[in-house]
């Protein structure tokens, strides 16, 4: 879902950043004025009025996604805290680049992929204060030295039900099996961003076991990639899957579950295969030399807030990261929380650690495979 | 202040002095054209000459000083190949454009006034729409269950795969630049005296020898000038290859893309821009002494 607003919002983004660093320029308050009172920090909430006077401009992807975000948590967080927050986006990794490198940081809150955030934490994103941030209620391991997580989602397999309904496929390795299940297939192709999905996939298809995943053999993946690639479509953005099964192009689509869930919502005649998901996140991040990172982080554990992450997730059908949010859902957004216990059963693991540490090598790789 | 001052004083030497009548204001009008060009050339070096010098900057000191990012572009087989299916994109929406505006610019010439403004708001209606809107109009159109491909249905000509296709590429881009080839050679065919054709008749030629011997000689620069605007257009198109093709149909820029906003490897992706800027720069100027050469040859 979210990639999707980057063609969309581009235009308005330059418009936007114009404006961001015309009144963005700084921060009322500085850091060392910042009082957010006593005591350990707790999700969900902040000091009334500590931060009158100061400018925090949070940047994420836009959309739904980014609307939601702000009804659930950044509004409220503004009205209690006294901030003056703007919202800006969509994440653009150059800009944050470009932002740090010159020293003139204008966003203070940032969401990106998680393995992104890892793979820049200490170069681009600095390390969060845990005292400030709440994270008792973040399901174990997803939080780390500089990204706390945003939301959850998946990347599934959705199936047409009037093409597989009696038969339907029980997995990756029914994915590739195009002789017992023909049919087109769709699979990510954004040249930046092979992960998680593809390579996890063709080798869970090839017979690897899912606790022997990583290190990923790239090129094995390549092969049962390139084994099927006649029968391969490729998305590059979240609205063009979602599109992909509106129209019904595809049989078999890999995509983002937000998205997924948007056409099914629509009425797309697709079922989404639970087994063998692969979780992905989100994380909120500060980037290195941001002007107030003591009011960037106090609102980051604003938003970790149990009442935020339901809400967050009724508005988005993403799913909370509070292991106590408790959101008012229908049938179907029930089925697509990736957070719930049977969901957590079918998951496969991920090794983020290992694809942040290997991004570099694996984009190069996976562009240069998509481009042949 | 300094500009009310000016203008109060203004007037005075335009009161015409008896023998010395005009002179004067041209004498003061000559040192403005260089002054008028000032806001031009500040906003040109700024938002253009500066950032452009930057990219050239990183392209040869990024990550390390010298020419590693040259020899990373030219060495990596993916690179070349996507290098030369930019150009090869190029030239078929080219040649493509070309053959469908020529006949099209024709019938705008020989069309009445209301034909005429019927032709011409064809061609700028769309042109007026946003290149994204009609990238997604061309996504709709060409999907393999689109229109187009339900209409062939029902005529039985079956499905068409198009769309994440070098074919729906092609197509996209042919429509979205027409208009840049369709004006050019309007305003040269517009100029054309048809009576040399009627001449050419009336000696004898036959249609097709009056047509290739005479008229098309002189729609040439026509046809130089919209071919060099479509074809160098071509080569820095982002979003319709990326929305219509397959990742195997990626232009140069998706790769540069790839390198600055993924990778944030800017000294690559200014190394690729600086190759694609190079190679369209030797382009022109190749252009340029062809028709300087042909040129001749028309007028003698």
């Amino acid at each position: 879902m979210k990639k999707a607003h980057v063609f969309r919002m581009a235009a308005a983004t330059a418009a936007v950043a114009v404006a961001a660093t015309a009144c963005g320029g700084g921060s009322g308050a500085s850091d060392a004025n910042v009082d957010l009172g006593s005591g350990p920090a707790k999700a969900g909430t902040v000091k009334k009025d500590a931060l009158k006077g100061v400018n925090l401009t949070f940047a994420s992807y836009g959309g739904i996604y980014q609307d939601g975000q702000q009804k659930a948590a950044i509004d409220p967080f503004a009205a209690e805290s006294g901030a003056r927050v703007l919202q800006d986006g969509p994440t653009d990794y150059a800009k944050i680049k470009a932002q740090v490198d010159s020293g003139n940081v204008t966003w203070d809150v940032v969401d990106t992929d998680a393995i992104w955030g890892q793979a820049q934490c200490g170069k681009l994103l600095m390390p969060l204060d845990y005292t400030i941030i709440d994270k008792s209620n973040v399901p174990a391991g997803l939080a780390s030295e500089c990204g706390v997580p945003a939301m959850q989602y998946g990347m599934v397999l959705a199936y047409n039900k009037d093409r597989y309904g009696a038969n339907p496929p029980k997995g990756w390795a029914d994915f590739f099996d195009t002789a017992r299940f023909p049919g087109k297939r769709a699979i990510p192709g954004i040249p930046n961003d092979p992960a998680p999905g593809p390579y996890e996939a063709a080798l869970i298809a090839d017979g690897v076991a899912p606790d022997k995943l990583f290190p990923l053999d790239v090129e094995r993946a390549n092969r049962k990639l390139t084994s099927v690639r006649s029968s391969l479509v490729f998305w590059k953005t979240g609205a063009e899957s979602q599109q992909l099964l509106e129209s019904g192009e595809a049989d078999m689509v890999m995509l983002w579950s937000g998205r997924a869930y948007d056409a099914i919502k629509n009425g797309a005649k697709y079922d989404v295969q639970w087994n063998q998901f692969m979780p992905i996140m989100d994380v909120l991040g500060v980037p290195k030399g941001a002007r107030n990172p003591k009011a960037a982080m106090a609102l980051i554990n604003y938003y970790l807030g149990a009442q935020q992450q339901a809400k967050l997730t009724e508005l988005t059908s993403y799913s909370p990261i509070h292991t106590g949010a408790k959101p008012k859902l229908d049938a179907l957004g029930s089925a697509f929380l990736t957070t719930s216990k049977e969901r957590q059963a079918q998951a496969l693991p991920i090794d983020a650690k290992w694809w942040a540490q290997n991004q570099h090598a694996l984009v190069e790789k996976w562009s240069a495979w998509l481009g042949g | 202040m300094a500009v009310v001052e000016k203008a109060d004083r203004a007037p005075a030497p335009s009161v015409p002095t008896r023998g010395r009548t005009g002179r004067a204001p041209r004498e003061r009008g000559a040192g403005r054209p260089a002054v008028l060009l000032i806001p031009a050339l500040l906003l040109v070096a700024v938002f253009f000459a500066y950032p452009l010098a930057t990219m050239l900057w990183r392209a040869f000191t990024e990550p390390d000083t010298g020419f590693g990012n040259f020899t990373w572009f030219f060495t990596t087989d993916a690179n070349i190949d996507v290098l030369v299916r930019t150009f090869t994109t190029a030239l078929w929406v080219t040649v493509v454009a070309l053959l469908l505006s020529y006949p099209y610019a024709y019938a705008m010439t020989a069309a009445g006034p209301r034909g005429r403004t019927v032709l011409t708001l064809l061609v700028l209606v769309p042109f007026w729409t946003s290149l994204m809107v009609r990238t997604f109009a061309w996504v709709v159109i060409l999907q393999d269950t689109g229109v187009l491909n339900k209409t062939l249905d029902l005529v039985g000509l079956g499905p068409v795969h198009l769309i994440r296709s070098q074919t729906g590429v092609v197509i996209g881009m042919v429509q979205l630049l027409m208009p840049f080839m369709v004006l050019p050679l309007y305003a040269v065919m517009s100029g054309i005296d048809r009576r040399y054709v009627q001449a050419a008749r009336s000696l004898g030629a036959r249609p097709l020898t009056a047509f290739a011997g005479v008229y098309l000689p002189l729609t040439l620069p026509g046809v130089a000038a919209g071919s060099l605007m479509v074809f160098v257009s071509a080569l820095g198109f982002y979003i319709t290859p990326a929305l219509l093709g397959s990742p195997d149909d990626a232009l140069i820029s998706q790769q540069i893309v790839t390198q600055v906003n993924g990778l944030l490897q800017w000294g690559r992706g200014g190394a690729m821009g600086v190759v694609l800027l190079g190679m369209t720069l030797a382009l022109l100027v190749l252009v340029a002494l062809a028709t300087r050469r042909t040129g001749k040859k028309v007028s003698l």
